[in-house]
């Protein structure tokens, strides 16, 4: 889909001028009032910039705000509208909405196809209006839109009871609500950056595809992970994703992994062909990186928001801790990555500035008295070896020469300035946490084991390849044979 | 192509059947540029005799039947016949055997065809997912594919470089390459045959359901391949 007309189809559900809540309500803890309360506190914050009309029948006012009793009345400005109300009034309202000319509508409410024929109707009427006056759709039965940047938040869990992570170039797209909120909770303690949050539900209209589509152009994005449970539409998911991986790396976690068995099939391929080797073909032929769990998608998520893509797949070790070098090694090979061979000029250079204890190769171990300066020589020396494309820096912050923060600075100066990707791995407690997190915010991507530090390169490494391959040339095919 | 193939789909759906035997099979798959062995099929045995004699002894007979698909089960492939004798001979036995297996089965020729070269044997696979549609299926015969179900999956179309991927990514890669001293099999001719199974298809998509290719033989490298059983299924 060309630009302008995705762009601005979905701009108002992240960036709407002003927003409808259709259901508002003052009861402390209705789905209606926690939305309201959201959009109220970001407008206070300063972070939402539009207006605020809650839609209720009942009431004139709620909390200093004029409530309006029919979506109709509201000025109109309004250009997204969110609905919680029960399901048997919404296509009602959708005629409303569609009166009043708004052209983008998250519905909340649940109820629908997921419970029956007379939901199954309600949708397809819904789903009729949309199409008929150009809205778009976002639900039903689901948590919605979450935007830090502009304070559009739609998840009716409250503040109190759920964190709302900080911004970053991290989108996430999920079908089910539970989890969309789980893993926004889970982020924010995890310090994970999420510019924009999607939770589609039923997938009335806006789906993967379409969202794959909107981020394609969306430079506050680098990098976009799905939670997917089902495609609906097949066709239109590959092409669409061919689209965007050509642009920027997508991972996806998939769920029912298990192969459901044999199907009714009469050939032996058909027998072969359960639904998730099907996914995995349409994963690797899109180019998107399949997680194993969500804790592995955010790892690899989180370097490609802070890091470059890998020339090659030579991954250089440098560790002070000889065991953790060694288990870094075992995931190199497990992930298929290749360990670099240092060149000449660097293990001369390494030996030239090491204690003769240290060692120099790969993994270089710079042991357990090292000071931040030791690490220092190895980065640099790696960075300019042509021979590494990747490098894995493993800290144990315990060790008792390390200067902390002079490590710190050190590892984010490098990654900053170098054009081969760094991740950094910090194994500990409590005290390591800490140091791990101002690494991390000084934009350097640090995990707690050497297996997870490996793993995430390695999902850079897998998109770096697929990129080069997309100008692959064709050697075979046309020879007329 | 296409036009020669919907040909044959016709007449199969005319007769109200779903599945085609070997020959239609390899009659569509010979449209698209697949290679299949120059085979003929013979409706008497004084045909099958010239036949044998245009392609060469030894030759191998196969009775075609709608009614007998699982060839192998009921007996009717007989492999390695020397002489125009020995050829009289099993042309009777294809025949006892099909009536002992299925006595009211229609039978509508016997294939006579060479005998190949054994060859490594791989497997290529067609078939319709709901949500995704075609998706072609890669890997070697054989235990590999019967046990060890080690196979890879694209969906169709696909590109070479799809087809480049899916060759090299099953765990018994190493016998095409040339694992055991061998030299390395063909893998431009798997390639290439990958290729104009996703052409077919993307084709014949509206028609044609699930597709074995089921053994291939895959010869040294510039020496080809061959296929030697073919399964289509209709929709």
């Amino acid at each position: 889909m060309e630009k302008s007309k995705i762009a601005e189809e979905l701009r108002p559900f992240f960036n709407p001028k002003a927003v409808a809540i259709i259901g508002a309500t003052d009861k402390k803890g209705k789905v209606g009032n926690v939305i309201f309360e959201n959009f109220k506190m970001n407008k206070e914050r300063g972070i939402f910039k539009g207006n605020i009309y809650p839609v209720n029948p009942k009431l004139d006012e709620i909390e200093g705000y004029r409530c309006y009793h029919n979506v109709k009345e509201v000025p109109d400005d309004a250009d997204l509208a969110v609905i919680s109300i029960p399901a048997k009034f919404v296509p009602a309202t959708m005629r409303d909405i569609a009166e009043k000319g708004i052209k983008a509508v998250v519905i909340i409410t649940g109820g629908f196809g997921e419970l029956g024929e007379e939901g199954k109707r309600m949708e397809r009427e819904i789903y009729e209006i949309a199409k008929a006056n150009g809205i778009r759709v976002i639900g039903p039965n689901c948590v919605g839109v979450y935007v830090p940047d502009t304070g559009v938040d739609t998840v009716f869990l409250p503040e109190n009871k759920m964190d709302r992570p900080k911004s970053g170039p991290i989108a996430f797209v999920t079908q089910s609500g539970a989890f969309a909120a789980a893993m926004l909770d889970w982020a924010a303690g995890a310090g994970i950056g999420i510019g924009k949050m999607v939770s589609y539900g039923n997938k009335l209209d806006v789906d993967d595809a379409d969202l794959m589509d909107y981020f394609i152009h969306d430079d506050e994005i680098r990098v976009v992970t799905f939670y997917i449970e089902g495609v609906n539409e097949g066709r239109k998911f590959i092409e669409a994703a061919k689209r965007i991986t050509a642009v920027k790396p997508v991972i996806a976690l998939k769920s029912g992994r298990t192969e459901y068995g044999a199907k009714a099939a009469s050939s032996h391929t058909g027998s072969l062909a359960g639904a998730d080797r099907i996914y995995d073909a349409v994963f690797k032929q899109t180019g998107i990186i399949r997680a194993e769990d969500f804790e592995h998608m955010f790892d690899i998520a989180k370097a490609f928001a802070k890091c470059e893509l890998p020339k090659g797949d030579r991954i250089g070790i440098i560790t002070d801790g000889g065991g953790a070098g060694v288990m870094a090694s075992d995931a190199v090979a497990k992930f298929g990555l290749k360990m670099a061979e240092l060149s000449e000029e660097t293990i001369k250079y390494l030996k030239e500035n090491f204690p003769p204890h240290a060692v120099a190769g790969n993994p270089t171990d710079v042991v357990g008295d090292t000071d931040a300066q030791r690490y220092k020589v190895a980065i640099e020396a790696f960075i300019n070896d042509p021979n590494v494309d990747a490098i894995v820096i493993i800290t144990l912050f315990q060790v008792p020469l390390l200067d902390e923060m002079e490590l710190i600075d050190i590892l984010a100066d490098y990654a900053k300035k170098s054009n081969k990707p760094i991740v950094a791995v910090a194994m500990g407690g409590k005290k390591t946490e800490h140091y791990a997190k101002i690494l991390e915010d000084k934009g350097v991507p640090v995990y707690p084991t050497p297996e997870r530090g490996v793993r995430a390169m390695a999902g850079l490494v897998q998109y770096a390849k697929y990129l080069e391959n997309l100008s692959f040339l064709p050697i075979c095919w046309g020879e007329g044979k | 192509m296409k036009e020669k193939a919907l040909k044959i789909i016709e007449g199969v759906l005319a007769q109200d059947r779903k599945a085609l035997v070997e020959f239609e099979a390899k009659e569509i798959l010979k449209a698209y540029g697949l290679p299949v062995p120059k085979e003929k099929l013979a409706k008497t045995f004084d045909e099958a005799l010239k036949y044998a004699e245009e392609i060469g002894y030894p030759v191998v007979l196969k009775l075609m039947s709608p009614q007998i698909l699982h060839k192998s089960d009921a007996k009717v492939v007989l492999l390695n016949i020397k002489t125009p004798e020995e050829l009289r001979q099993k042309w009777e036995e294809i025949h006892e055997n099909a009536r002992r297996y299925k006595p009211d089965a229609e039978i509508l020729g016997v294939l006579v065809a060479p005998m190949l070269k054994p060859g490594r044997e791989i497997i290529i696979g067609v078939t319709e997912d709901p949500q995704f549609g075609h998706a072609l299926m890669f890997g070697l015969g054989g235990i590999f594919v019967e046990v060890l179900k080690d196979v890879t999956f694209r969906i169709i179309p696909i590109e070479e470089k799809d087809a480049w991927k899916m060759l090299k990514e099953i765990k018994s890669y190493p016998i095409l390459a040339g694992a055991r001293g061998e030299p390395p099999a063909d893998m431009k001719a798997i390639v290439d045959l990958m290729l104009k199974v996703s052409k077919l298809i993307d084709d014949l998509r509206d028609y044609i359901k699930e597709m074995d290719l089921n053994p291939v033989f895959v010869y040294p490298e510039g020496e080809g391949a061959v296929i030697v059983d073919a399964r289509i299924i209709l929709k």
